[in-house]
């Protein structure tokens, strides 16, 4: 009985993670109507940079190679914003999302080529002996991945539905043409937008990192599919649902891994979500037909 | 020579995984599970004439036939989701079948050995070929034998009325339905036909390799099947095999001396080419200009 609440734990703390990834996905499609396939590659293409920056101080402790992560992270949100989506016609959907399909082929590559295909070792922000609650223990480095992903979220909320800015992103999420006609700058409320997420994938692909204590490459495909379910299931543009969803993931992923191991459990996760497309193709939180 | 021979299976059967998308992307959808269905084809024609004994050419059509019906079978709930969704719903599809055939095991004692599926240690000894002392040469004539029928069937398709009506779903859904078009079948049937080339292409590739596991059919290989006909560009079946020639041909075998930056290179050139032309090498601007080439070249001959 406890292995089945320790598992549950485990995974939904982990969850967390998948959350941050599944915002940065949710957001970017809210505003731009876009899915940035190469967010999760980018994301720990971001990590990994942080980590070089990091170790070019000496001493520096893994909250720094943290905050050079976020910082390359808002980087390389820009620039695939550049790249991917202000050089292509926007309205040439198949154009747009085949380059980020080449973006995340490029970003693994890099990764890959500067790691020579070997996994690093990443820091872990707390080294504490497992909280114990009752019979449950914890690991304190991923409760850490909990409390920082909650920050982040509550900032991301905050500036959403409490900033000018939040404001005209959400505007523009609604109604590019008349947010266009009140006077908001579109094109730099979606750069906005990708800055964030970017910020916001540095900071998920360091946790993730941290939390399964190496950057390698192998990550970024589960990370990238496990993220777009995690969006689906949130339904595609809710920032609660992701978070929700993300915490649902992680839980019953380690569930079906604790009754059926570790070889079939994504093949239950994948039949989660055709249930969740046969049934609730909005999502969680879905109102019936909105605007389209 | 053994080397070209085997650039050129590649290229063939890279042309189909090519055309399977192609046929979908017409209607607008893009599937991220033409993997699935190629993996699903590699496996069951292979099943079949390992394991049971059957010709090649009738296993090759039952790997389509499969690939088909499960394409269909997954058109249906995944048209509840339309565009990106459905983007996200065949890539999880798509790894959904990579893990079934991850955990999936069937082996039958044959002479001396146990051959079949064996879960991550992938299916072995798919020697049709060799068995039955096929040179690489009279292979490669078979497998281009099905692409020339197949590039030829797509295209016949694509002018047909049929292949107008793919047009139009793809063009605008909503002006397409209301000049009476039924959006799921037009859809359905069209999952249904990608479905058919890409368990095709899986055939082949299983007995043209001999030893087919999970690994192979991975979201990489769907995105490969995407970027063909979307890099070549969706005016004509050419486009698909001009980009996959690009890719197998130079990129990937011509660029060999480059080692791992050959990699780095696939990923930049996706991007560099939807940068220079989002709608594709053979664009419909270029194809009417060599359209017109070669009605003036005709003239004057």
């Amino acid at each position: 009985m406890f292995d089945f609440l320790q598992a549950v734990v485990d995974g939904i703390l982990f969850g967390t993670t998948y959350s941050l990834i599944g915002i940065g996905f949710t957001l970017v499609f809210g505003v731009m109507h876009k899915i940035n396939m190469s967010y999760a590659a980018v994301s720990i293409g971001a990590a990994y940079a942080g980590l070089l920056a990091g170790s070019l101080i000496p001493g520096s402790s893994a909250w720094v190679v943290f905050a050079f992560a976020l910082a390359f992270g808002g980087l390389f949100g820009y620039l695939v914003y550049l790249i991917c989506f202000h050089l292509i016609p926007i309205r040439n959907e198949n154009a747009t999302l085949m380059s980020t399909v080449g973006m995340l082929l490029l970003a693994d590559e890099l990764v890959s080529h500067f790691t020579t295909g070997s996994p690093q070792a990443y820091p872990a922000m707390v080294e504490a002996e497992n909280l114990r609650l009752g019979e449950l223990s914890l690991r304190p480095d991923l409760i850490v991945v909990f409390i920082v992903s909650v920050i982040c979220t509550a900032i991301l909320l905050a500036l959403l539905y409490r900033t000018r800015l939040g404001l005209a992103t959400r505007a523009v999420a609604q109604q590019p043409v008349a947010a266009q006609l009140c006077g908001i700058r579109v094109v730099r409320v979606n750069a906005i937008t990708f800055v964030v997420t970017g910020l916001l994938g540095g900071i998920a692909g360091a946790l993730v990192c941290s939390a399964v204590g190496t950057l390698s490459i192998l990550i970024t495909g589960p990370l990238t599919v496990k993220g777009l379910i995690v969006t689906v299931i949130g339904g595609l543009g809710s920032v609660p649902g992701a978070i929700v969803a993300g915490l649902m993931i992680g839980g019953l992923e380690n569930l079906f891994q604790h009754f059926r191991g570790v070889t079939e459990r994504d093949l239950y996760v994948m039949l989660l979500l055709f249930a969740f497309l046969i049934f609730r193709p909005g999502g969680i939180f879905a109102r019936g037909r909105g605007r389209d | 020579m053994e080397f070209y021979y085997g650039l050129a299976q590649t290229i063939g059967i890279h042309t189909l995984l090519g055309l399977s998308a192609y046929v979908i992307l017409l209607t607008g959808q893009m599937s991220m599970a033409q993997a699935a269905f190629y993996a699903i084809g590699a496996y069951a024609s292979g099943m079949l004439t390992v394991l049971w004994g059957w010709h090649i050419v009738p296993s090759l059509f039952a790997g389509a036939g499969l690939g088909a019906l499960i394409a269909g079978l997954v058109g249906f709930p995944a048209l509840r989701v339309k565009g990106l969704m459905l983007v996200i719903a065949t890539l999880a599809f798509g790894e959904g079948i990579r893990l079934f055939f991850f955990n999936f095991d069937y082996q039958v004692q044959k002479g001396n050995i146990r051959v079949g599926p064996l879960g991550g240690e992938g299916f072995r000894q798919i020697r049709y070929f060799p068995e039955n002392g096929w040179t690489s040469g009279e292979v490669m004539v078979f497998v281009w034998v099905f692409v020339v029928l197949v590039m030829a069937l797509v295209w016949w398709l694509d002018r047909s009325r049929y292949g107008t009506v793919l047009r139009a779903v793809g063009d605008d859904e909503l002006a397409a339905q209301s000049v009476g078009i039924n959006l799921t079948a037009t859809k359905v049937s069209a999952m249904t036909v990608g479905g058919a080339i890409a368990g095709l292409a899986g055939g082949l590739y299983a007995h043209y390799t001999t030893h087919i596991e999970h690994l192979a059919f991975g979201v990489v290989q769907s995105i490969f099947a995407l970027a063909y006909p979307i890099i070549g560009g969706l005016s004509s079946v050419f486009g698909t095999l001009a980009a996959v020639i690009f890719v197998q041909g130079f990129l990937v075998e011509g660029l060999r001396d480059l080692g791992d930056w050959r990699n780095l290179l696939f990923g930049a050139l996706i991007i560099v080419a939807m940068v220079v032309r989002p709608s594709g090498f053979l664009d419909a601007k270029m194809l009417s200009r060599f359209k017109r080439a070669s009605r003036k070249g005709g003239a004057s001959a």
